[in-house]
């Protein structure tokens, strides 16, 4: 026991120098602000930030329950239940349309993945381009403009009732590259076998990927399920260069990313507010990581 | 410890959650509920009252040492001299918000100053628009910003209140600069209490653009476009009955368009004040005074307008350009809309090269504003520019030089005719390039017309308020719905009450 | 990218393979589409970008040209170039390193601060931006490759991600190297980090896909074109220049060009990178 102790001091330089480094931006750049913005969180300050006071703890529980904020969090939450399944389900149709041993699938995978390598700033500039209603490429083709005559007027980034999912097939299109490559990987990691004994059962391709696909890719459909979800919930540049977090009047896009950080947000450069609303943006994400690391269970190994 | 975490999450969650809505706005969070009437008890000293009519001081030609209130001698001192101590070229950096052609001309004028001089080297910073400036400089601490910067019209009072400018008046005061040829106007735009805080520089004004063959298929006067909310009804009339269009006016909601800064011309050229305070420029803006017997007045004849069939909204213009582009539509265009004078450049280009089929530069005609009482005026648009204080004499003395450059008689001819801005001075009417532009389309010069032909009282300078910006918007948001058909009163009453509150949590704040 | 020759229950032959083949190119035609409207619009002239916007019109670079001379596209590459590979080699450094104290040494303290470290994972970047913003602006780092770079020099993910595979390293081998007399750094350098560099080679790819294309920080701390990364340069010109759409086009493939490449080359590693967190069931 004795010896054990010392031992563990003997490390203790070693560790120290070893961890100072991580240990000094985190805490910097992660801990401290996060504990600044807290505290923030029940000030408010004049539009430069400066001269902060307090205007009660009472400001967090005023700021949840605020028009503002409940409609940013209906929005969010749209965005996600928007985003999320659809993106999964078109990414593992895409997986499997792909999962196959076929001369030159190796360029239809390359097509697929693609969209890894788009930022958000690239992505939602081609997707402007597509839906701009004055310069936009659908409403300057003759027949989708008379189809569907949202396109040019007022078109579906600025349509109350279609930005939303504009912003959303936007954003969809720039992770269908990650999801693809996550459930092809996911898809080669099923045993072939288990495949061929189904056949001999005589399950047809449908039951196949309902009895056995399906339940083998599990892990990994959680996983990305995960990671959409997050993404989802801190899209901002989506909102930012394809809507601004409008149309107004509704602030259809307005997310709690964008109520917290956009140009257009009615407390932009309000500081204490501000932070007010990315603590209880931390506090939302918070409760839906530990819902979901809930539903893995087990499944992780810590330590 | 899991479990902690996880009643501190539940904590939370339910605050969140099981708050259900409180019906306040974010910006009441932590506050007191404010009395439904805003009392002038929140104003620091006396209210100062103003009869709508009352002539602002100092009158025309604005100097700025003439009020008592804020004493320019307690703000930043402006060191124009210290150019010449300086050894080597001072360095100076302009942030700006001016996108496409506008940037080019800038940039020219500026390589023109670099060249002309060696004592000043003004480098151009663009920051992606107006909003993006203001950003970036209220977040910024005073040594990372530039040393001269252009804010839009509406943030003289925040810019006043965050005490890091030297007032261009000071500047004025002690070089001596001459400012008789200015438009009286385009100063007072950016003037509270006497102190002039900033140098108007490319101003611009919203005016009436129509399609004149519209217009004559209808039996109008292509020569006489609307100038009173009756005329644009009669003349809407007239177009929709003969089929020359498919509707009269197309209005729009937008922040910066018809649901914000139009409204603000409407009470300007109406004679009423649209804060309080004479406007925000005898002392802070406390309230906005739209909500009142002249604005449901006004709305209640716009919104007819649209119910009626006559008239058309196009939203909330998120291009800038959207109730331009209904004047071109295929199925049901329009016959006129109010937009900003700066657009009839482009629009002119953009015609001339072929962008709508069956319209022609030539179809466009231009005319004053219509709006209450039926005469040309207007309130000062665009930007002006502001000098950072704390960045050195030199400096400060550098971005001075620069201003009078760019306010100079010649470069605002060729700014002006480069980019469809009103000049800011006369006599940059006789220079060319903009004598010429001026004589071969009197079109450009509509929106000149219209800052030279009111009266310069408060009521008619326009409002500020500090968080014009955001009022804005909220203002948007009831003209949007009464544009679709909401109740004006209540419409505008809500939208006044949260404008207000907006207004006394940025004066607590600031 | 995924590579060939894994799954191949049935051979498709005749129609079904027809149909198959039918059914890939119109997915990949669907998913190509944004792409190819941007590129068809690039090499336009500006006044044709209306026209036809589906159907390819003449070819020309010069609004590709025009956009890299106006854009300051050089430099927004340069400046995203040098941020991304300085946050990730510090990420691998600062990562290696305290992943080797929290898996290797043993120290009074060790959970707590371990559990210290994996909570910051827990905190969202938007949470911090305000306060990081001040104190990059107070530290004089605006419009500097420390503000772009400093705060993202270390990352708990990586500490995690590499703890676990150090915790596989036998007990029994660190204690012969120390017997050796063989010294923590070196036995990291000769045996651990080895050990370690498929996930290296993710993980830094994953740091340098992020660091490329962070949008929000670059946004915030600079003020200056020099400094601006590929993604704030591309908002600010988009938001300058909406009157050429075609220019603003140009410049988002040119800004997408360099990370296409970077990915062809290293897909082995992202493709690793992107499934190492996920969960093995």
């Amino acid at each position: 026991m004795a010896k054990r102790t010392r031992s563990r001091w003997r490390d203790l330089p070693t560790a120290v120098w070893m961890l100072t480094p991580s240990l000094v931006i985190l805490s910097v750049f992660v801990l401290y602000p996060l504990g600044q913005a807290i505290w923030l969180g029940h000030q408010r300050c004049d539009s430069q930030g400066d001269n902060c006071r307090s205007n009660g703890w009472d400001q967090y529980v005023d700021v949840a329950r605020s028009d503002e904020f409940l409609h940013a969090l209906g929005v969010t939450v749209k965005f996600v239940v928007l985003t999320v399944p659809i993106g999964l389900a078109l990414g593992v149709g895409l997986a499997m349309l792909a999962d196959k041993y076929l001369r030159g699938i190796g360029v239809f995978r390359a097509v697929f993945s693609s969209t890894v390598a788009t930022s958000v700033a690239v992505a939602s500039l081609m997707w402007l381009f597509l839906l701009q209603p004055d310069v936009g490429v659908l409403a300057n083709v003759g027949f989708i403009e008379e189809l569907f005559p949202v396109v040019k007027q007022p078109g579906l980034v600025r349509d109350p009732g279609t930005a939303l999912g504009a912003v959303a097939a936007s954003s969809i299109w720039a992770n269908l590259g990650f999801t693809f490559i996550l459930v092809t990987a996911g898809l080669q990691g099923i045993p072939r076998d288990l495949h061929e004994a189904a056949v001999v059962d005589g399950a047809g391709g449908v039951r196949r990927f309902w009895d056995v696909t399906l339940p083998l890719l599990g892990p990994t459909l959680l996983f990305v399920m995960i990671a959409l979800t997050s993404r989802a919930f801190q899209a901002y540049g989506e909102m930012d260069l394809l809507t601004d977090g409008g149309p107004r009047p509704q602030d259809s896009t307005t997310t709690l990313t964008y109520l917290t950080y956009g140009g257009d947000s009615v407390i932009n450069n309000n500081d204490g507010l501000q932070a007010a609303t990315a603590v209880l943006l931390f506090a939302v994400l918070l409760v839906v990581s530990i819902v979901q690391l809930g539903a893995i269970g087990r499944r992780i190994h810590y330590a | 410890m899991s479990r902690g975490v996880g009643v501190g999450v539940l904590g939370v969650l339910g605050v969140v959650v099981a708050a259900c809505g409180s019906g306040q706005s974010i910006l009441q969070a932590g506050n007191e509920p404010l009395p439904t009437v805003a009392t002038t008890t929140t104003v620091a000293g006396p209210p100062v009252t103003a009869a709508p009519g009352e002539t602002l001081a100092p009158t025309v030609p604005p100097t700025v040492a003439t009020t008592t209130t804020t004493p320019l001698d307690t703000l930043a001192p402006c060191p124009v001299d210290a150019l010449d101590d300086a050894s080597g070229p001072v360095e100076i950096t302009f942030w700006h918000g001016l996108g496409a052609q506008l940037e080019t001309v800038l940039t020219d004028l500026t390589q023109q100053y670099n060249r002309s001089q060696d004592r000043v080297r003004v480098r151009l910073e663009n920051q992606g628009g107006y909003n993006q400036t203001i950003d970036k400089y209220v977040q910024s601490r005073q040594e990372s910003r530039p040393e001269l910067v252009m804010f839009p019209e509406y943030m003289v009072q925040q810019i006043a209140d965050t005490e890091s400018v030297i007032p261009v008046g000071a500047c004025v005061q002690a070089s001596g600069f001459d400012t008789s040829a200015f438009l009286p106007r385009t100063l007072l735009a950016y003037q509270t209490n006497g102190v002039q805080w900033s140098m108007p520089f490319n101003v611009s004004v919203p005016v009436l653009y129509f399609n004149r063959k519209a217009f004559v298929a209808a039996g109008v006067d292509v020569d006489d476009p609307p100038l009173s909310i009756e005329d644009v009804r009669s003349y809407s009339q007239a177009i929709v009955d003969s089929g020359a269009a498919g509707v009269g006016m197309a209005f729009d909601s937008g922040v910066d368009s018809g649901g914000g800064w139009f409204i603000e011309q409407w009470f300007a050229k109406a004679g009423e004040l649209y804060a309080d305070n004479g406007n925000g420029r005898l002392a802070p803006a406390t309230r906005v005074l739209y909500d009142g017997a002249v604005g449901v007045e006004l709305m209640t004849r716009v919104q007819s307008m649209i119910t009626d069939g006559i008239a058309v909204t196009v939203g909330d213009n998120a291009s800038g350009q959207d109730a331009l582009l209904k004047l071109a539509d295929q199925q049901s265009p329009a016959a006129m809309t109010i937009a900003t004078s700066a657009a009839l450049g482009t629009i002119i280009s953009a015609l001339d090269g072929g962008l709508i089929p069956g319209l022609t530069s030539a179809d466009v005609g231009v005319g004053p504003m219509p709006g209450p009482g039926g005469t040309p005026s207007a309130l000062v648009g665009g930007a002006s520019l502001y000098v950072v204080a704390d960045k050195g004499d030199a400096e400060a003395a550098a971005a001075w030089d620069y201003i009078q450059f760019l306010v100079g008689a010649e470069t605002q001819a060729t700014w002006a005719a480069g980019t469809g801005y009103v000049p800011v001075r006369q006599d940059a009417l006789e220079l060319e390039p903009l004598a010429s532009t001026y004589r071969d389309d009197p079109r450009f010069k509509v929106a000149y017309d219209q800052l030279t032909a009111a009266a310069d009282d408060l009521a008619a300078v326009g409002p500020v308020i500090g968080p014009l910006r955001e009022v804005r918007g909220v203002t948007a948001g009831a003209v949007a719905a009464i544009f679709d058909g909401a109740d004006v009163a209540s419409s505008l009453a809500g939208a006044a009450a949260q404008s207000n509150a907006l207004i006394a949590d940025y004066n607590a704040r600031n | 990218m995924p590579g060939d020759g894994t799954t191949t229950y049935d051979t498709p032959i005749g129609w079904r393979a027809v149909g198959r083949y039918g059914l890939l190119v119109l997915v990949a035609a669907l998913v190509l589409f944004p792409v190819y409207t941007t590129v068809v619009a690039a090499l336009k002239e500006g006044n044709q970008v209306l026209n036809n916007p589906l159907v390819p019109d003449g070819f020309t670079l010069r609004i590709l040209a025009k956009a890299w001379d106006e854009g300051n596209l050089g430099r927004y590459l340069l400046n995203s170039g040098v941020v991304a590979v300085v946050i990730t080699a510090a990420q691998l450094l600062t990562s290696v390193l305290s992943a080797y104290a929290f898996a290797i040494l043993d120290f009074p303290g060790r959970t707590i601060m371990f559990g210290v470290f994996l909570a910051t994972l827990l905190v969202p970047l938007e949470a911090t931006l305000v306060v990081n913003r001040r104190t990059v602006d107070s530290l004089g780092w605006i419009n500097s490759y420390q503000g772009l770079t400093v705060p993202f020099l270390a990352t708990a993910f990586g500490t995690f991600l590499l703890r676990q595979v150090f915790l596989t390293l036998p007990r029994d081998l660190r204690d012969a190297a120390a017997i050796d007399g063989v010294g923590h750094l070196g036995f990291l350098r000769h045996v651990a980090v080895p050990l370690v560099r498929p996930t290296l080679g993710a993980m830094a790819m994953l740091s340098f896909l992020s660091a490329w294309n962070q949008y929000l920080w670059p946004n915030l701390v600079t003020t200056e074109s020099d400094m601006y990364t590929v993604q704030s340069g591309l908002k600010q010109i988009s938001e300058a220049r909406l009157d050429e759409p075609n220019l603003v086009m140009a410049g988002t493939i040119i800004a997408a060009i360099p990370i296409v490449v970077v990915l062809l080359i290293f897909q082995r590693s992202l493709i690793r990178g992107l499934t190492s967190g996920a969960v093995k069931g």
